[in-house]
């Protein structure tokens, strides 16, 4: 029971503090659901990179593969958002048992590139080759085809936002139980010394494998948040340029970290959308381009927060735990 | 107790290496080895830098392919196995550059060992290193190399392997570190095989039951008589 209790905690707590500024901020309800969505999606990417050690430069693929699918049932096919959902996650799930067994045989820079390569590829067959069916730049809106779904009408924001707040907290428990599962470890020992897994007696081929197809399961089903929230999708989505986004937000927050993603997110967007406001400022106008100090605190947390947001919080939280320690030693009773 | 096992499994061959050859890429480091190692004995490969001990074991544990030659473990041709299922047979490899897994503690690292082989009974590798038990909650990275050791000869006795291959366990450690290793190998030696790449002549010739001397890639000696173990030289014989 304590176990569960350890699970939950965090996840729940988090979400209730999402759930606090959304009332504290009412006209910021579309930023919190961002900010939840891109977590599920820098979560995605944190498998690989922060678990694992592998970077990818094609992240906007695996998003636009859960966007496309449910984007392009509720287009053509059907109306119900849920179902969407469903299959964006199956299509992550195709995704990563196609792909992995070809990608993750590769290390380092080829899987990196590989990854930048498909997602070029995966722009080109929207743009272009699933024109017909995509409607290229145009994007596909389908929201007047949706139809209500039961308990929380996911054609309504206030309904999306309450929605993304229970996915957010199951993906959040699952995550922290991952991170402390055997699997979790296994992916950590395989960034660490592969062969060392090996001589253990582990196949780090299919563990690889099972981290590539979670990580496409878990950006898929952000995708499809995307896509039902907006009731629209075009493929800006899959732009390889956007890759770098999922890798700066991931080192923000801190990679292989529980709460690392949702920091690293909250960073990433909070900056984004505070610089954005500050520009609008008479003397403040060299800040529009949120690039700039978005850039800036990336390269600050290369060289001196290696551990990003979330790493900073626990290294903080740890020394005053020692210096509480220390202090209530030293107090005589 | 050792005697018993090797009276009663003499003449059982744990491991038999035939005509082995291995190269990384066009050159060739390892011609045609060929050794045996029977159930219950404890074999010593010598030899100098660079003559292809390690290359021998990493072949022989799954991590490289042969060129040509075949190796037989328990009766069994793992020469195109890979390193996971060779290990899950029995046959274990603990590498000379004592990695642990710097980021998981102690116990996590003996976890890992667990869940592979499915042995959760960790009391016969405490008993052989005690300290391990007030380390449980330290990072592998912050442990010293002896004990590091400790964890990986730990780490690959889980799961009760029929035979543990070692690449220089004593490497680079203090002397009171390697004279803890020495009793703990004796006692490990009991239960298993043990086959180990030794540079340090006179541990080798207290735990050595028999000795293979490698030079430039092949075996230039087999040393099977105790007085001749305890005589070795790397004169004599590389």
């Amino acid at each position: 029971m304590n176990k569960v209790f350890e699970y939950v905690r965090g996840p729940v707590v988090l979400v209730i503090l999402i759930v606090i500024a959304r009332f504290l901020f009412p006209h910021k309800m579309t930023f919190f659901f961002e900010i939840s969505t891109f977590a599920i999606y820098i979560m995605a990417n944190d498998i690989l990179y922060g678990y694992m050690g592998m970077v990818s430069f094609g992240q906007p693929f695996y998003l636009g593969v859960g966007a496309y699918a449910a984007a392009l049932y509720l287009a053509h096919v059907g109306h119900n958002p849920l179902v969407a959902m469903g299959l964006a996650i199956l299509a992550g799930i195709v995704t990563g048992l196609i792909l992995g067994p070809a990608f993750i045989r590769l290390r380092g820079d080829y899987y990196a590139l590989i990854n930048a390569a498909t997602c070029a590829m995966g722009l080109f067959m929207v743009e272009k080759v699933m024109l017909p069916i995509t409607r290229g730049d145009d994007g596909l809106w389908y929201r007047s085809r949706m139809h209500a779904t039961p308990l929380l009408d996911l054609r309504h924001p206030n309904d999306v936002f309450w929605f993304t707040m229970i996915i957010l907290v199951i993906v959040l428990i699952l995550y922290t139980w991952l991170d402390r599962s055997t699997l979790g470890a296994c992916f950590r020992a395989i960034k660490v010394n592969e062969s060392k897994m090996k001589f253990l007696g582990y196949d780090t081929f299919k563990i690889r494998w099972i981290g590539y197809t979670l990580m496409c399961v878990l950006a898929a089903l952000a995708g499809s948040m995307y896509a039902i929230n907006y009731g629209f999708v075009n493929p800006s989505l899959t732009e390889p340029a956007r890759a770098a986004e999922v890798l700066v937000a991931t080192l923000l927050g801190g990679p292989g970290r529980i709460f690392g993603p949702f920091c690293g997110t909250a960073a990433f967007l909070g900056i984004k959308d505070l610089v954005s406001t500050l520009g609008e400022y008479k003397y403040l106008t060299f800040l529009a381009r949120w690039e700039l100090a978005v850039g800036i605190l990336t390269i600050v947390v290369c060289f001196k927060f290696t551990g990003g947001v979330w790493g900073t919080v626990e290294t903080l939280g740890a020394k005053l735990r020692a210096k509480t320690r220390k202090f209530t030693a030293e107090t005589p009773s | 107790m050792k005697q018993d096992m090797m009276a009663e499994k003499g003449n059982d061959k744990m491991l038999t290496v035939k005509e082995l050859s291995v190269s990384y890429q066009k050159l060739r480091v390892v011609f045609d080895v060929s050794l045996e190692i029977h159930a219950g004995e404890v074999v010593v490969v010598v030899g100098r830098n660079g003559a292809g001990k390690t290359t021998l074991f990493r072949t022989i544990a799954g991590f490289l392919s042969q060129d040509k030659g075949s190796i037989f473990f328990k009766g069994q041709d793992i020469g195109s196995l890979p390193a996971h299922e060779v290990a899950l047979l029995g046959l274990k490899y603990i590498q000379q550059d004592k990695h642990v897994f710097a980021d998981l503690t102690v116990r996590e690292n003996l976890e890992l060992g667990s869940y592979a082989t499915k042995d959760y009974d960790w009391d016969g590798v405490l008993e052989l290193f005690p300290k391990l038990k007030t380390l449980m909650d330290r990072k592998g990275g912050n442990l010293s190399g002896g004990e590091r050791q400790m964890l990986l000869i730990s780490q690959s006795l889980l799961g009760k392997p029929d035979l543990v291959l070692m690449d220089e366990p004593t490497e680079g450690l203090a002397p009171h570190v390697i004279t803890d290793l020495k009793s703990a190998f004796k006692k490990i030696s009991q239960q298993t095989t043990l086959v180990m790449i030794e540079q340090n002549l006179p541990l080798t010739a207290e735990v050595a039951d028999r000795v293979y001397a490698m030079k430039e890639g092949k075996i230039v000696a087999e040393v099977s008589h105790k007085q001749d173990i305890q005589e070795l030289t790397f004169e004599r014989y590389l």
